[in-house]
Order: structure tokens, then sequence, then C-alpha cells
């Protein structure tokens, strides 16, 4: 199929199709997508919280390419490409502590945690560390631009999209009353989802409050499907919102600490985006998640949840029961969808399916994400047709 | 290299004993100095530096200005 046959998607949610099969199921495509969604925007990649002091790193292969997000002495973030300038041998095998620099287990050769190329022993022979032809300065690890929002690192492979805070200005500003310090939760706080679906199929079930009453019954007792509205920023994010989101955690009444200075909006409001290409965020009063979509084949994506309060202290052990509930709630919303995104990843090899047909009331931030994909895959001279 | 120094680094390499590795390769750059094999005390003295840098060890300093000393390092 051509990835340039897209202009079902384009049209308005009431006359669109979603898109063709083969966005799920071809490699071909599944590469186009790879330079065009997520190596030319800003895609989220790990979170800070797997590095939280200097000298900490994270390897992640991040669609083929291995890169390696590094908390430096300046405890600022950064990502390289994990690979050493000498012979190509994979800098950082697991994550954890890397220590003073970044040392290459083949030769040796040794580079800040700021991507400088220290020291090259024996480059220029035994005991001899310099050699004309070897400049240092040339040689540091290639950088790859990242930048951290809501504790997500994100990262523009190509180096060719807006400024972050541009890309990204429209959701700042939305959640702006929620641009406060975010704490993990711990290791329970921390779980993933191994599915058998291309990484779109899981932003696309995240985007609509739709399925909620079929799939996640248990919402129906605090967070019912009349409560919610559709949030669509073309180009940007989409998602849903409920103006009603009162889970009992706590049979005593506790409650976690919210974040401070939020509107009346947020009593019992809560949000749920899917900022493009791979992160999907949720935001409530007193806790917030990002999930993050590491596509790894045309038809198997990981879902890292990572959940976050509002204060430091409910990382202690005196929140244990609180946080765990909280975590197991969301766990198995999150594991409600599974069987979804997967079964509509097998729907996907269905001959005649013709990308499906949007309900114009409901399915509004879906074909939102949709056309910003097809967007991006249009060539302009096609997308001017 | 005398041979308990070679046992003893083989040991902190099976280890993986950072501040042993320093020590014990510092120390057989320093008998390769007195021994006046320039080359030799250069090569084991890169790799007590290499631990050390990588340790966050405070000798890499040390190490470091007596290799760039001897034009060995920058």
């Amino acid at each position: 199929m051509s990835v340039t046959d897209l202009s079902n998607v384009l049209k308005p949610v009431s006359q669109a199709r979603g898109l063709p099969n083969g966005h799920y199921v071809s490699d071909e495509v599944f590469a186009a997508e790879r330079d065009a969604v997520l190596f030319d925007t800003w895609a989220g990649l790990t979170v800070g919280a797997r590095l939280p002091e200097p000298g900490d790193a994270v390897p992640v292969t991040f669609l083929g390419l291995p890169l390696v997000a590094v908390r430096g002495k300046d405890c600022g973030i950064r990502v390289f490409q994990n690979t050493c300038r000498h012979r190509g041998m994979i800098l950082v095998e697991e994550a954890g502590k890397v220590g003073n620099v970044i040392r290459c287990p083949y030769h040796s050769w040794c580079y800040s945690l700021d991507g400088d190329l220290v020291t090259t022993p024996h480059v220029g022979g035994p005991g001899q560390n310099t050699h004309d032809e070897i400049d240092r300065a040339t040689l540091g690890l290639i950088e790859i631009r990242a930048h951290v929002w809501r504790d997500v690192v994100f990262v523009n492979v190509n180096g060719n999209a807006p400024a972050f805070e541009d890309y990204a200005a429209d959701v700042i500003g939305r959640w702006a009353e929620f641009e406060k310090p975010l704490y993990h939760g711990g290791p329970e706080s921390r779980f993933q989802f191994d599915v058998a679906c291309n990484w779109k199929l899981a932003v696309e079930n995240y985007c609509e409050s739709y399925h909620l009453p079929w799939i996640h019954p248990g919402l129906n007792s605090y967070s019912r499907l009349e409560d919610h509205y559709n949030i669509e920023a073309p180009g940007h994010y989409s998602g849903q919102g409920t103006l009603v989101y009162r889970p009992t955690l706590s049979e005593d009444g506790r409650k976690f600490p919210d974040f401070e200075g939020l509107s009346g909006q947020w009593d019992a409001g809560a949000e749920y985006l899917a900022f493009y290409p791979n992160v999907l965020f949720g935001v409530h009063r007193d806790h917030a998640y990002a999930i993050l979509l590491e596509p790894v084949a045309k038809d198997r994506t990981i879902e890292h949840v990572e959940i976050y309060y509002a204060a430091p202290e409910v990382a202690g052990t005196e929140w244990d029961d609180l946080r765990q509930t909280n975590a197991k709630m969301w766990y198995g919303v999150f594991e409600e969808d599974v069987f979804v995104v997967e079964g509509m990843q097998r729907g996907r090899h269905g001959l005649y399916f013709d990308g499906g047909k949007f309900s114009p009331a409901m399915d509004g931030p879906t074909h939102c994400f949709h056309a910003w994909v097809a967007q991006r895959l249009q060539p302009p001279a096609a997308a001017a047709e | 290299m005398r041979d308990d120094l070679d046992a003893q680094l083989l040991a902190a390499h099976a280890a993986d004993d950072r501040g042993a590795l320093v020590r014990l390769y510092a120390e057989a750059g320093d008998a390769a100095e007195v021994a006046g094999d320039r080359d030799r005390a250069a090569f084991y003295l890169t790799h007590a530096y290499v631990f050390a840098l990588e340790a966050g060890d405070a000798r890499a300093e040390g190490l470091h200005v007596r290799l760039k000393g001897w034009g060995r390092e920058e």
C-alpha cells in the first residue's frame, strides 16, 4: 500500500475513515512512521525517576536506535547515542550507575557525563594515550536533542522539530496549573504491559471515552461516561476529560495531598491526554501519571506506566497502603484495555477493513490523532491536493 | 610485574574491586618507573587512571598529572 493514500483519513470525522491496515501490519509503513511520526517529533523515551542521581544512566533501544539517558553532575539529563565513537561498541548495557565517566567496556575510551571524550588509553601505543590524529574535541558522544517535561525525557532524534516549548506550548498552557514538582511513588508505582499491538492502537484507545462503560465497568461507579468530554487540539494532542473523578481509595477517607494552588475545576475533574506521538498523560488533583509507549515492532508495544504524587512524603511508608491501592486500581484499568488493543491489531489483518467508520460524536479525539499521523506522512504536494 | 602483584590484580579484576585496581596498577606503575621502564610505567598508570576516573577516585588527578607530565595524556 502507499503511505500517501490517506485522503480519507484527512476528511472531517463525520466522513473520514481511519488509517488503513498497512499502518498496523506493514514493515514498510512502520519504518516510514518511525521517521516521520516518531523521529521528526518529540517522542517520550524514559522518565527522570529512573535515573534519580548524577551518574545514573538508562539505556533504551528506541525503534532500533541505541540511546542512553544520563543524569549529569549538574543534575540535568542528556541523551546520547549509546555507541562508542571508536569501534561502535554499546557503551551502557544496563540501567544503573555508570560512575564518574562512561567507560567503553571494549578499549576503555572514557566519556564524561556531558559526553566529552576524556581519555583514550593506549591509543598511540602502550602507555601513550594521545595521537595526533585523535582529536578528542571532535569525538565526543553523539548527543540527541532532549527535553524533560513532567519528568518524561522527550527526544527529537532527527533534530528538526521546533523547540519543545513551542512544540508543546498548547498542552503546557492547558495544564499550567499542574506545573509543579512531581514525586514518583516508588516501585509499585511503576509497571509495564507488553502488548501485541501497534503503538498507535494504544494511543487511539486512550484518547476516547466511548469504550469506558463496556471495557471498564468499574468506572461507572466513580467516573461515568456522561461525565466525560472530548479534548481535541489538532496537530498537538487529544484525549478526554471527566468532570467527576471520585474513587474511594480508603474506607477511613484518607486522601493524598493535593497539588498546590489548583482551581476548582480540579476538585473532582481529571484529564487524560495523548500527547503526540507516544506519551499518555493523566492528571488529577492529587496524583498524575505518564504512560510511555515504546514501539518495539509494528505489532508489539511496551507500555511503561509511571505514577507521581504532589508531595515527597507520599513515597514514604505511611502512605504505602493508599499508594498501593491507587497503583492497583490503575493497573486494573489499564489491564482491561489489553485485549482491546490486541484484538484491534488482529482485526487489522482483515483484508476488507477500510480503516473504520468513526462515531462523529464519540471518536473525534481518535480521528484527531489519525489526522495528525496522516499529515505527518503526507508529502506536502499530496497534502495540498 | 611481581607474581604476587599479578595475582592480586587478577583477583581485583575478578572481584571488580575498583579501589584495589587503582592501587595495584599504580603500584605496578611505580615499580616500573623505579626500574627505569617509563613505557611500562605509563602503561600501568594509564590503567590506574582509567579506573580512578570511572570511580570518581581522587587519585585520578595525580595520575593524570604524572601521565601528562610524561607526554602520555592531554
